[in-house]
């Protein structure tokens, strides 16, 4: 019996903003054909994950309650969640902002306002870079 | 002293004498003429009465036993050292030598017994109006020590080996304890933390106050002379509170920049995603619609991105994180980066890159070169024609890096190309092919460059299309200790006198009438700082652009007064008023060229 590769299906999209959710959901799963489940919030998120059991996180990075860093720091203390690969999406992405998110150990950055129709390709990139690392 | 309604100077004034009747005589006088008398039967009296309160004048006996006439004059003027007593010494005694002797022990002037009364007034008048005069230069000069002290400014004023030797008093309560006591003759690398050439280089660093913390200060230096003797006079402005003032313009402008972009994001995906026929097909002039919908929001981020960068890049508040990189490998990144937006446009992305010339280094901010890189490829994609090549070229040199970028589109217009790099400035009118830009992007380009070492320029090429050239100082280069020329152009013959005379023994001065005579002097071949006066070469814009070409990488300093701040800033040239600036200004204005070269002077 031949294992089959494994491949990029479910993706978590934590963000406080509805609409970008509603822009994220449609890129991601009606375009993308991912499975995608959009979180409002850090806590929701952490609440929500193990049992939806992400291959990939796209994080905002501003958010009320919890930041996107302190959310991926969470996310690192869970077992099952540690190595999860994480992009952290900012509308800022000035150059020593993105140095530090890169620092807190996120897979990649994409930068607001992003293109919802490249967007499916793009976090498959990320994906596959980031599941070789611990 | 007071004055009278009359306008008399009414004096106090010490009698000092020990023939009781003399004394009471003269005193008679003196009340008679109108002033005050107080009386002293001898010597120590005298001096007692001195020290209790301070005269305006001394009528002083000559001869008396105990102290005498002589001995009073000289105590006098010990104790009244920081004060003028005028002291008249009176005698009956036969002959001019012991008047003499008077005047020697410092007496300022005599009478002769019996006293002329009329004399004994003049005299008076004239110590009355002397004394007056002496008080109102210590006010005036009280009055310019007071608003010195009072300025918020520090102002330090050190000789030619960094001793401090004068200081107000907003400079003893930055750098000392309030006074100047220690302060004074001070070296200024003890009192402030550096020496005076870092001092006189610098018009930004960071000072220790007395209490040792740090202080940023901006530094304004004079140069005068006295005696003969270089003084320094630094006005230094504490930048704690504006430094507080940027950071809070930083963090207001990532905010704006943060709330401007997530509706915006919102726009751009919703939009994007329709006009891609992503949520479904759409009637043909709805699909058009959705397109240029899409496109103007993709703008205005791009406008949000060069406005913020914009803001950061002309307050000098952009960090530039300077390493070294292979350029073949930043070249290789823009092109995979700006793919995306090549194949969308139909448009091939050449590189003509020469594997040895790729290991070359320039030394600037990675990220900051790809946003130049993808500005120019995305401007050059932006006017290519469909199926055509968009071609990145590498040329090095021994002494400079050159990256172009070329496109086969309609070329440059000569007239936009004099303002290409201007601040919104945009090819209008006769090209509509190509909307979508905000007229800041190559004129953030022009900046980056600029910041970064490098010179920009654009050129229409033989066969259609356009070519940008980017010039990069090798960065081996730039970090090496480099002989740089001063090349000075103006038709003044003794300016260039002069300043070959200030900066000669600094750095080699090449002093030319005109760009003319210095292309035909080869100065082209030489690491210069440019420095000139456009007056008498023509049209001031083009002579500019020369003093560009040939400055080492775009460091070139405007020496004339006949252009004004506007002009300068427009030019992105420093500038100084030659009526006005001193051999230090310029001496400055050309190290700072030139380290902005990335160069250092031989001293």
């Amino acid at each position: 019996m031949s294992v089959a590769p494994p491949s990029l299906k479910r993706v978590m999209c934590v963000e406080d903003d509805e609409d970008i959710r509603t822009v994220l959901e449609f890129s991601l799963g009606t375009l993308g054909g991912y499975e995608v489940m959009c979180c409002a919030s850090g806590p929701q998120a952490l609440a929500a994950a193990p049992a939806f059991a992400p291959d990939l996180i796209l994080l905002d990075v501003m958010m009320p309650l919890m930041s996107g860093p302190e959310v991926l720091a969470a996310l690192r203390q869970t077992d099952r969640l540690r190595n999860v690969p994480t992009v952290f999406m900012t509308a800022k992405a000035m150059p020593e902002e993105v140095e530090s998110l890169l620092v807190h150990g996120a897979t990649g950055i994409i930068v607001k306002p992003f293109d919802p129709v490249t967007l499916p390709r793009d976090i498959l990139i990320y994906w596959e870079h980031g599941r070789g690392r611990p | 002293m007071s004055s009278s309604a009359s306008g008399e100077q009414s004096l106090d004034i010490l009698v000092v004498d020990d023939i009781a009747d003399s004394r009471r005589s003269l005193a008679d006088l003196v009340e008679g003429l109108g002033h005050r008398a107080t009386l002293a039967a001898d010597g120590d009296a005298a001096l007692r009465a001195v020290q209790r309160q301070l005269p305006d004048v001394v009528l002083l006996d000559l001869l008396m036993p105990g102290l005498d006439g002589f001995e009073v004059t000289r105590r006098v003027r010990t104790l009244t050292a920081d004060r003028w007593l005028p002291v008249i010494v009176i005698s009956s005694l036969q002959g001019d030598e012991h008047f003499c002797r008077a005047l020697r022990h410092g007496a300022d002037d005599f009478l002769a017994r019996p006293v002329n009364v009329e004399l004994l007034d003049a005299k008076l008048r004239h110590y009355g109006s002397m004394l007056a005069l002496q008080r109102r230069l210590a006010v005036a000069s009280q009055r310019q020590r007071d608003i010195y002290d009072n300025l918020r400014d520090a102002v330090v004023t050190l000789d030619a080996a960094g001793h401090v030797r004068d200081l107000n008093l907003s400079a003893c309560r930055a750098f000392g304890d309030g006074t100047p006591v220690g302060l004074i003759g001070a070296g200024c690398k003890a009192m402030l933390g550096e020496a005076l050439d870092v001092l006189m280089q610098r018009k930004e660093l960071n000072l220790r106050r007395g209490d040792g913390s740090t202080m940023p200060a901006e530094l304004a230096v004079s140069e005068w002379f006295e005696d003969g003797h270089a003084r320094y006079t630094f006005v230094v402005r504490d930048l704690t509170e504006r430094r507080q003032v940027d950071r809070m313009k930083d963090e207001f402008l990532a905010t704006v920049s943060h709330e401007l972009r997530t509706p915006l994001t919102s726009i751009v995906g919703a939009i994007g995603l329709l006009a891609s026929g992503a949520a479904g097909d759409m009637p043909e002039p709805a699909r058009k619609l959705a397109t240029v919908a899409s496109r103007n929001a993709q703008r205005l981020g791009r406008l949000i991105d060069d406005l913020l960068d914009l803001t950061k890049i002309e307050s000098d508040r952009l960090l530039l994180n300077l390493q070294p990189h292979r350029v073949g490998m930043l070249l290789a990144e823009a092109i995979a980066a700006s793919q995306g937006h090549a194949d969308r446009a139909q448009v091939r992305l050449e590189a003509l890159v020469d594997s040895a010339d790729a290991l070359r280094q320039v030394r600037v901010d990675g990220d900051r070169f790809a946003q130049i890189m993808a500005n120019l490829l995305s401007n050059a994609i932006k006017h290519a024609p469909p199926q055509s090549a968009v071609t990145v070229g590498l040329q090095v040199t021994s002494r400079r890096v050159r990256v172009t970028v070329r496109d086969r589109g309609p070329g440059l217009a000569a007239e936009f190309r004099s303002r290409m790099f201007e601040k919104f400035s945009q090819a209008d009118g006769s090209d509509r092919r190509v909307p979508g830009g905000t007229g800041l992007g190559l004129y953030v380009t022009r900046l980056l460059v600029e910041r970064m070492g490098g010179r920009i320029s654009a050129d229409s090429v033989v066969g259609p299309g356009a070519q940008f050239t980017v010039d990069w100082p090798d960065a081996a280069l730039a970090d090496s200790v480099h002989v740089l020329h001063l090349l000075h152009i103006d038709r003044d013959a003794d300016a260039l006198r002069r300043v070959a005379q200030w900066i000669g023994s600094a750095m080699p001065v090449l002093s030319l009438a005109s760009l003319d005579e210095a292309t035909a002097a080869g100065a082209a071949d030489l690491e210069y700082v440019v420095l000139g006066d456009p007056v008498g070469q023509g049209s001031a814009e083009a002579f500019c652009a020369g003093m560009r070409r040939l400055a080492a990488y775009g460091s070139a300093v405007l020496y004339s007064d006949a252009v004004d701040v506007d002009f300068a800033q427009r030019m992105g040239m420093p500038w100084l008023r030659k009526s006005t600036a001193s051999r230090a200004d310029i001496e400055r204005s050309i190290r700072q060229a030139a380290m902005q070269a990335h160069k250092a002077i031989s001293p």
